[in-house]
C-alpha cells in the first residue's frame, strides 16, 4: 500500500516536473547544462582543427601573390602558375607522380587481393598465421627504416643482392642510382611493406563468403580455378570496388615520406614527385609563392578526383554509399 | 569429406612453397640488417652467409655511448608518450560529443572536422608559415600537438560508444550524474578495448614521426629518432669522422678497426624497430578482432 503510494507519487512528481515550464524551457534551450558540457568536450579538437587546418587556408592566396624583400605583398594574378607551368622541373615531377600512380594501380592494388586469395587456400593454420604475422609487421615500421634496409640490401658491392650477383659471376650494380629502375624498386618496396596489412581486409571479406556456395560449385563440378572465379571473386567484389574507389581521392598524396628518403641526385629525374618538389621549392629554397601555386594545383586535382570518387561510389556500391 | 583432385594437390604444394619463398623474401632484408649490426669484419670476398663473420657488439656499444643518438631517441619517446596521452584524451572526449546524435550542431562538427578538411587545405607552405609565425619551429610540441586531434580516430571511438547500451548512462543520469561524470565513470571504463587499440596505433604513428620533424625541426638536439636515422643512413654525415670519434669515446684505437657506417645505421634501424616489435602482438590482437577492419568497412 505504502510502496504503491510512493510509486504513484514518484510518477506524479515526474509528470509535473516535465510539464512545468522551467523544465521544458531548460530542455529546449541549446545551451542547457548538459549541452554546454558536451560542447566543452569537443572544444579541444575544434580548436586544434581551427588553428592548424583552417587558419592556414587563406594562405592559399599566396599562390596569386608575390612579395618584395621588405615583405610587401602584391597581387600578380596567375603569373606564378604560368611561371611554374613553363619550368621543365614541374612537368618532370608531374609526370613522375602519374607514373607512380599507374604503377600503384597495376601492381600494388592487385597484390593484396592475390595475396589474400592464395593465403586463403592454405589450410594449415599455424603456417597461415606465421605468414601473416611476418608480412604485416613492416607496415608499422617507418619508411626511413624500410628505405634504410633496402639501401643496405641494394648497396653496391657490400649489399646482399650484389653479393648474390657477384657470387654468380656478375658485376655489382648500384641499383639506387639507376633512374630507369627506380619506379620498379619503389613499387617492390611498397608491396614488401604493405601487402600483408592491406590483405587483412580482403581476408576478412573472404572469411565472409558462404561455404555453401563452394559446396554447390563442387557439386556442379567446378575446379579450384572456377570456384575462385565464380564464387570467391564475386564474394569480395564489393570490398575491392569500395577500396579502389576510395583510393582515387588520394592518389597524389601519401608518397612524400618514402620518396623524400629514397631520392638522391642520380635518380631525381624519375623520383621527384609534386610533394617533394613543393618541399624543395618552398621550404628549402624559400620560394613560398611558387610552391603554394603548385600545392594549389595539386590539391585542385585531388579535389576533382574526390568528387569523381564520390560520384562513382554512389553508382557502383550496392547501397549507393557516398564518400562525402 | 570431399575428394581432392590431383590438380588441387599440386596447387596446394606450390601454394605452400610459394608462401615459403615469400616468407624468406620478407625475412632476408631484416636478417641482413641484423647481421650487419653484429659484424665488424672488413670488406672481403663474396659471402652469402647471413651470419656475422666477426661477431661483436661493438656497434651497439658505440650507439649507446653516443650523445647525438641518445637525444633523438629520448625525443621520440617524449613525443610518443606525451602525444599519445594528449591525443587519446582529446579524441575520446570529442568522440563523446560526436556520439550525441540529438545534440544541436552535430552536423556542423562532421562538416568542420571531416568534410571541409577533406576538400580544402592550406598545404605544406601556408602551414609551415603559420607554425613559424606561432614560434613553434624547433620545439617538441610542434611534433605532437597539431596532430593530436584526429577526426577519423574520433569516428572510430564514437562508433564504439554507440555500441554501449544507452540504459547504463541513462541510469547514472537519473542518479544525478553530470555528463563529465557519466563519461569518466561509465563510458570510458567500458571503452577500454577500442581506446587501447587506437592508443597503440597512435603511439606507432608518433614513434614514426618523420615528416613533421623534417619540416619544422632544424636544431639537431630536437631531432626525432627517424630524422637522426635518415641523417646517418642516407646522408652518411661525416661517417668516417663519426666512427673514429665514437671508437675513441670507448677508449679504442681507431686505426685497429676498419668499420663501415652501415653497421652503425643497422643498430639504429633495429633500435627503431624494437618498440614496434614489442607492441606488435597487441596490435595484432586488435586487428585480428576486426576493430580496424570493421571500421574501414563502415
Amino acid at each position: 500500500m505504502y510502496v504503491g503510494k510512493k510509486l504513484l507519487r514518484l510518477g506524479e512528481n515526474m509528470d509535473s516536473a516535465s510539464s512545468s515550464k522551467v523544465y521544458r524551457r531548460n530542455e529546449k534551450k541549446v545551451f542547457n547544462k548538459t549541452n554546454i558540457m558536451l560542447y566543452l568536450m569537443i572544444l579541444p579538437p575544434l580548436f586544434l582543427y581551427y588553428l592548424f587546418r583552417y587558419v592556414p587556408m587563406p594562405g592559399i592566396m599566396l599562390a596569386f601573390q608575390r612579395y618584395t624583400i621588405s615583405g610587401f605583398k602584391y597581387w600578380v594574378g596567375f603569373e606564378n602558375f604560368t611561371y611554374v607551368f613553363n619550368t621543365p622541373f614541374f612537368w618532370r615531377a608531374f609526370r613522375n607522380n602519374w607514373v607512380f600512380v599507374a604503377f600503384s594501380y597495376v601492381f600494388i592494388t592487385p597484390s593484396p587481393i592475390l595475396f589474400a586469395l592464395a593465403l586463403n587456400e592454405i589450410r594449415v593454420r599455424w603456417y597461415k598465421k606465421t605468414v601473416q604475422t611476418i608480412s604485416t609487421l613492416p607496415n608499422f615500421v617507418t619508411w626511413v627504416v624500410i628505405a634504410g634496409i633496402f639501401m643496405q640490401l641494394l648497396a653496391p658491392n657490400r649489399g646482399y643482392v650484389n653479393q648474390v650477383i657477384m657470387f654468380f659471376g656478375g658485376e655489382s650494380i648500384y641499383f639506387l642510382s639507376k633512374p630507369a629502375l627506380f619506379p620498379w624498386l619503389f613499387t617492390f618496396m611498397r608491396i614488401w611493406k604493405g601487402v600483408g596489412y592491406s590483405s587483412i581486409i580482403y581476408l576478412a571479406a573472404l572469411a565472409g563468403v558462404d561455404p555453401q556456395l563452394y559446396e554447390a560449385a563442387v557439386i556442379d563440378g567446378a575446379g579450384k580455378l572456377k570456384q575462385t572465379w565464380h564464387v570467391t571473386l564475386p564474394g569480395i567484389r564489393s570490398t575491392i570496388v569500395v577500396l579502389i574507389v576510395l583510393s582515387f581521392s588520394r592518389v597524389l598524396t601519401g608518397m612524400f615520406e618514402p620518396i623524400f628518403v629514397l631520392k638522391n641526385a642520380y635518380i631525381e629525374s624519375t623520383a621527384e614527385i609534386l610533394s617533394t618538389y613543393i618541399y624543395n621549392l618552398g621550404i628549402s629554397r624559400g620560394k613560398y609563392y611558387l610552391a603554394t601555386a603548385i600545392g594549389l594545383f595539386k590539391s585542385s586535382i585531388s579535389m576533382v578526383l574526390l568528387f569523381f570518387a564520390n560520384w562513382l561510389s554512389k553508382r557502383v556500391t550496392e547501397d549507393g554509399r557516398s564518400i562525402l | 569429406m570431399l575428394q581432392r583432385s590431383l590438380s588441387e594437390k599440386v596447387f596446394n604444394v606450390f601454394n605452400i612453397l610459394g608462401f615459403f619463398l615469400f616468407t624468406i623474401m620478407m625475412l632476408i632484408p631484416i636478417t641482413f640488417v641484423i647481421k650487419t649490426s653484429l659484424d665488424i669484419s672488413q670488406i672481403g670476398e663474396v659471402n652469402l652467409n647471413l651470419l656475422p663473420v666477426e661477431p661483436s657488439l661493438l656497434f651497439y656499444r658505440m650507439v649507446i655511448n653516443d650523445e647525438s643518438v641518445y637525444r633523438p631517441f629520448m625525443n621520440s619517446i617524449i613525443i610518443t608518450v606525451a602525444g599519445t596521452t594528449l591525443s587519446m584524451l582529446v579524441n575520446a572526449l570529442g568522440a563523446y560529443t560526436l556520439s550525441k546524435r540529438q545534440l544541436p550542431g552535430s552536423r556542423f562538427f562532421i562538416y568542420f572536422l571531416i568534410i571541409i578538411p577533406m576538400l580544402v587545405g592550406g598545404g605544406i607552405v601556408p602551414t609551415y608559415l603559420l607554425i613559424r609565425a606561432l614560434g613553434l619551429i624547433d620545439t617538441l610540441p610542434v611534433l605532437f600537438v597539431p596532430q593530436a586531434a584526429n577526426a577519423w580516430r574520433m569516428i572510430l571511438i564514437r562508433n564504439y560508444y554507440w555500441s554501449i547500451p544507452l540504459s547504463l548512462s541513462e541510469s547514472a543520469r537519473i542518479d544525478g550524474a553530470q555528463e563529465f561524470t557519466v563519461f569518466f565513470k561509465i563510458i570510458l571504463p567500458l571503452s577500454k578495448p577500442v581506446l587501447a587499440a587506437i592508443a597503440l596505433f597512435t603511439g606507432v604513428a608518433y614513434w614514426n614521426t618523420f615528416m613533421a620533424a623534417v619540416l619544422y625541426i632544424r636544431d639537431a638536439k630536437k631531432y626525432t629518432f627517424p630524422v637522426k636515422l635518415r641523417e646517418l643512413i642516407i646522408l652518411g654525415g661525416d661517417a668516417e669522422k663519426n666512427l673514429e670519434e665514437m671508437l675513441m669515446q670507448l677508449g679504442l684505437d681507431p686505426t685497429e678497426y676498419f668499420l663501415s657506417i652501415e653497421g652503425l645505421s643497422s643498430v639504429m634501424m633495429i633500435t627503431a624497430m624494437i618498440p614496434i616489435v614489442i607492441i606488435y602482438p597487441y596490435l595484432q590482437k586488435y586487428f585480428a578482432k576486426g576493430i580496424m577492419v570493421g571500421s574501414i568497412k563502415g
